[in-house]
């Protein structure tokens, strides 16, 4: 699989010329050449684009979009001559049949490595696609602890994995509640009852006698539920001093409606990798609602010029704020651009090699440089903690990557 | 448990129920004439609540006034689709009929996501925050204004069913499809016109909802199944089962909250649905037999 | 003659052919056998019976969570678990079929009950934690074809092949039957079946336990292929319709029907989803559609279509 664009015997020819001779070899009947000197790097997701996960589905390409534009304005990749990355995609409609075969399809189609599939119940599958075919697959979104496990070779997951959201987040709020000298001794939770939300309820759960707090209620719930009102109720009569809420967008809005209407009576109310909490469209649409709300999310750096940079340029094409889900995907499609550079191949088991290596010191996230161990997970994966301060939602933890201070107890909440 | 809890629990489950019992009277409606379980019902609640949504978006209509647009355009739009979709496959066999509308309800959920992305849209009317206590329970404003709105519109359903022609000519046609012909009932045009109230029902639904919901293409999934319960629980065909079922069902499900742990919520709404089929299949309130 | 000589070429080409294809065809064609699979053990209670099931899920969630767990916990090899699952199933299908059977269900309400029992063993499993809760169950991948796992997709395709070619000859077998007379009679009238001295109970739930035992292998089938199960892959109503539409589209109560509507079904899902690439839902909505003109056009289905011309 050459990727010189050296004619042979022959010296580095112009762009222009390049695409000519490409053309000629082409309708000469030399596919083979003109594939051969392509100046493409071919890079596949997928991603639940329709059906009810549709909405994180499209930020997500946002952010992947944004990143291999800024790539292939930059000059693509280049230890590969500026080979630009070119997206392939796959839609799973959140179905693991399609997440199969769409990844075949594009592992058919000569990518070099596969970003998706945001949901855990499609990555189970898929992921046995990619080693099978040694292809490299870098997880967005999916949380699943296990999904590393088994001695795979070719997963990547860049995110905090369920374990490290779950419990990172619960110790960056019980940091500041001690910093706050506010006690936080009785945990509540409430989280939808798939995959995603009960993993982050065990490990909530059993975090708790090693962090020296009670979990009062936990209380897993359907996402189609149109009412949480006695849930709720149930959690208040508990009287808990944090209500921990793991949930999408729709159900969550609920939730923190009528837990403010029910004067829940916390010292605040935490999101766990909610889609709602720190979504910058649903604390635009809810204004009051949301002030002061806490969310232990993957994020970004807001230290870094870097990502101001990259929210600036989000801002302007998409005339949306940036959200998490796609500082992720932005981010994972360059740590496999690091990757390639450093492969100076666009061969599998080259990248694969790569991202293995990987050592990015220069990226957005709250974190040390981005590693990978022996299973594939980011040794220095980190959420960070945010609060919504007059309609933004700002770093509060942890402290090094903080923009700003909590506010902690929250009075309202306190009813 | 204390009194408080279950004081809440039955506030709750009969706020909701209310709603429960408007969707399910479209629903029930519909059976009733044309014999056909819709399963596209939820989808064409959710085309309602985009409507009430872009309303309110661009042109400033409360969600409650944008009732007043929405329930004619639904209701026409339910004559349409009857006579261009269902109509022609009147005779076709009960289960082709029942995919039919789960096609229907395919078509109608991707045109949304076409159309308006999976973005999810809020509404807020100027009670969307408003509460108040009742002795230990919640009583949220919109909710409550959603239950009594439902109520209403059922209750004038009823009266309209009773009183006027086209109401007596539906009604007869639930219950002797054959007689009302022979009656000289034009049988096709009152088919339409139970589709398209059915649908007006769904109309007024969604936006009584808006205002404490979402809005997104799957919103309607929320309502759809346990309207079918609801209607199987009220007697299929049975209008004023129907709203009653809606309260079992809301109740069921806060109570189900409120006393079983984890998300066994449902388990106690299929479970009653379940009983009710099999010892009781017209239903608690009795209703048309199905066949 | 020329029908069987079709049928001959058809079979050696999905016999011979697979080796060669590019590892995206293998994905889909197993599908379209699995889909097919799925629509001939539907085909025996649905369209033969005429019971219009809309719960299968809660056989195919039996299958794939008996074999899975006798094999996680107890190393019981999924082969074995197959066959217990199979018969787990039968035995929830004759109790669901004898309760709504025997209370008269029809139609409609015998559609919703069934729907309601597969939602329920969904929120149970969803609640429970020794079955996994949502969490799931999953099967780390590896080749030991003593425990109905292989390296590579092809030996699963030959599985779900002989799967697909059993149920169908099986179907083939029932409808020539004596068991196929009295359950087309039972289709067409019941009340005139059971007049005319047909214990029409005992048929009806004779079609309900082959039926939920083939759909249970199917679960077996999906667990060890996919590696990964949970309650709402298993139980949610998605694996009910899926399996109801191809035997619906291509012919309910035809032996061939489910297989004829799954090669034409599964391919335009793909077409569709390859055509509309980046206007997401474009290619489900059209999928609906089509599904409305084919009942609007074609009521018996491609089958029913081809004979009556």
């Amino acid at each position: 699989m050459a990727t010189s664009y050296r004619v042979s015997g022959g010296g580095t020819i112009s762009r222009r010329g390049f695409l000519a001779l490409a053309g000629a070899a082409t309708a000469a009947g030399w596919p083979a050449i003109a594939r051969a000197q392509a100046r493409e790097v071919k890079v596949g997701y997928i991603l639940p684009m329709t059906g009810p996960l549709a909405f994180e589905a499209q930020i997500s390409l946002n952010g992947v979009q944004l990143a291999v534009d800024e790539i292939n304005g930059a000059g693509g990749v280049k230890s590969l001559g500026g080979a630009k990355l070119t997206l392939l995609p796959g839609d799973t409609q959140n179905k693991v049949e399609l997440g199969n075969s769409e990844a075949a399809r594009l592992i058919d189609q000569g990518i070099v490595a596969l970003i998706g599939p945001f949901s855990s119940l499609v990555a189970y599958s898929v992921r046995q696609v990619t080693e099978k075919n040694k292809t490299p697959f870098l997880l967005l979104a999916a949380v699943a602890d296990n999904l590393t496990e088994g001695g795979l070779r070719y997963v990547f997951r860049m995110q905090p994995n369920g374990k490290a959201m779950s419990t990172l987040t619960v110790n960056n709020m019980l940091e500041m509640a001690r910093a706050a000298a506010v006690p936080v001794k009785r945990v509540a939770m409430m989280h939808e009852d798939g995959n995603f939300g009960t993993t982050m309820g065990n490990h909530v759960e059993g975090f708790a006698k090693a962090s020296g707090f009670e979990m009062v209620q936990r209380i897993p719930y359907n996402l189609k539920s149109p009412d949480f009102t006695a849930e709720l109720s149930k959690i208040k009569a508990a009287r808990p001093d944090l209500l921990v809420i793991s949930g999408y967008y729709g159900d969550s809005k609920i939730i923190a409606e009528t837990a403010a209407k029910l004067r829940i009576g916390v010292h605040a109310l935490v999101g766990l990798a909610n889609a709602a909490y720190s979504n910058p469209r649903f604390i635009a649409d809810n204004r009051e609602l949301t002030d002061q709300l806490f969310d232990g999310n993957y994020w970004h750096n807001p230290q870094s010029a870097r990502a101001k940079a990259v929210f600036d340029a989000y801002q302007k094409r998409f005339s949306q704020v940036m959200s998490s889900h796609s500082v992720q995907a932005y981010q994972v499609v360059h740590v496999l651009r690091d990757a390639l550079e450093r492969a100076a191949s666009t061969d599998r088991d080259r990248v694969r090699d790569a991202l293995a290596k990987t050592n990015l010191a220069d990226h957005i996230l709250p974190q040390d440089a981005i590693r990978f161990d022996d299973s594939g997970e980011n040794a220095n994966a980190s959420p960070a903690l945010l609060q919504v301060q007059n309609g933004r939602p700002l770093v509060v933890g942890p402290a090094r990557f903080a923009e700003t201070k909590p506010v902690f107890p929250v009075p309202k909440w306190k009813g | 448990m204390t009194w408080g809890l279950l004081l809440q629990a039955v506030i709750s489950g009969l706020l909701l129920g209310g709603v429960y019992g408007l969707v399910a009277s479209g629903l029930t409606l519909i059976f009733g004439v044309l014999r056909i379980i819709n399963f596209a019902h939820g989808a064409i609640m959710m085309l309602a609540m985009y409507a009430s949504y872009w309303l309110h978006a661009l042109g400033g209509v409360d969600p409650y006034l944008s009732i007043l647009l929405t329930a004619p355009l639904f209701f026409v739009l339910g004559v349409g689709v009857q006579r261009v979709v269902i109509e022609p496959n009147r005779r076709a066999a009960e289960h082709n009929q029942l995919l039919l509308t789960l096609g229907l309800a395919l078509f109608l959920e991707n045109l949304a996501l076409v159309l308006w992305q999976g973005d999810f849209r809020t509404v807020r009317s100027a009670i969307s925050g408003t509460s108040f206590m009742l002795g230990d329970a919640l009583v949220e404003g919109a909710r409550l204004v959603a239950c009594a709105g439902a109520v209403v519109v059922c209750v004038g359903l009823f009266a309209w069913l009773r009183l006027t022609d086209a109401g007596k000519a539906l009604r007869a046609l639930a219950e002797e499809p054959e007689g009302a012909a022979l009656m000289g009932i034009d049988v096709t045009r009152i088919r339409g016109v139970a589709f398209g109230m059915g649908a007006a029902c769904v109309a007024v639904a969604g936006a009584l909802v808006t205002p404490f919901f979402y809005v997104a293409p799957d919103v309607g999934e929320s309502f759809n199944i346990m309207a079918f319960v609801v209607v199987v629980l009220g007697g299929m065909g049975n209008f004023l089962g129907a709203l009653l079922g809606g309260f079992v069902i809301g109740l069921a499900e806060s109570l189900g909250a409120t006393l079983l742990p984890g998300s066994l919520k449902y388990l106690v709404v299929f479970l009653l649905f379940v009983l009710v089929l099999l010892l009781r299949p017209e239903g608690i309130f009795g209703g048309a037999r199905g066949r | 003659m020329a029908a069987r000589a079709v049928g001959l070429v058809a079979l050696a080409a999905l016999v011979a052919l697979p080796p060669l294809l590019p590892k995206y065809f293998l994905e889909v064609l197993i599908s379209v056998l699995f889909y097919a699979y799925l629509g001939e053990s539907w085909n025996v209670l649905g369209g033969y019976a005429g019971q219009f099931s809309f719960g299968h899920a809660a056989f195919f969630g039996i299958g794939a969570y008996t074999s899975t767990l006798l094999f996680l916990r107890l190393a019981v090899s999924p082969w074995i678990g197959m066959v217990a699952g199979g018969l787990l199933a039968a035995g929830f299908g004759l109790f669901a079929g004898s309760l709504s059977f025997r209370y008269g269900l029809r139609g409609p309400y015998f559609s919703l009950v069934t729907l309601a029992f597969a939602e329920m063993l969904r929120v149970v499993a969803v609640n429970t934690k020794a079955v996994g809760s949502s969490l799931g169950l999953s099967i780390a991948p590896r080749s030991a074809p003593a425990l109905f796992l292989f390296d590579g997709k092809l030996p699963y395709y030959y599985v779900i092949l002989a799967m697909a070619l059993g149920a169908v000859l099986l179907t083939r077998a029932i409808e020539r039957s004596k068991l196929g007379y009295a359950l087309h009679a039972v289709r067409e009238n019941e009340d005139a079946a059971e007049a005319a001295g047909v214990d029409t109970l005992a048929m009806k739930l004779r079609a309900m336990a082959i039926s939920s035992f083939l759909t249970a292998l199917g679960g077996t089938f999906y667990a060890q292929y996919y590696g990964y199960i949970d309650p709402s892959l298993t139980f949610g109503p998605a694996v009910s319709i899926q399996g109801l539409l191809q035997a619906i589209v291509g012919g309910a109560g035809t032996v061939l029907g489910p297989f004829v509507g799954s090669f034409v079904l599964t391919p335009i899902s793909e077409l569709s989803r390859a055509a509309l690439r980046g206007r997401a839902g474009a290619d489900v909505m059209l999928y609906g559609l089509i599904l409305v003109l084919v009942i609007s056009f074609l009521p018996h289905g491609l089958v029913g279509w081809f004979r009556r011309r």
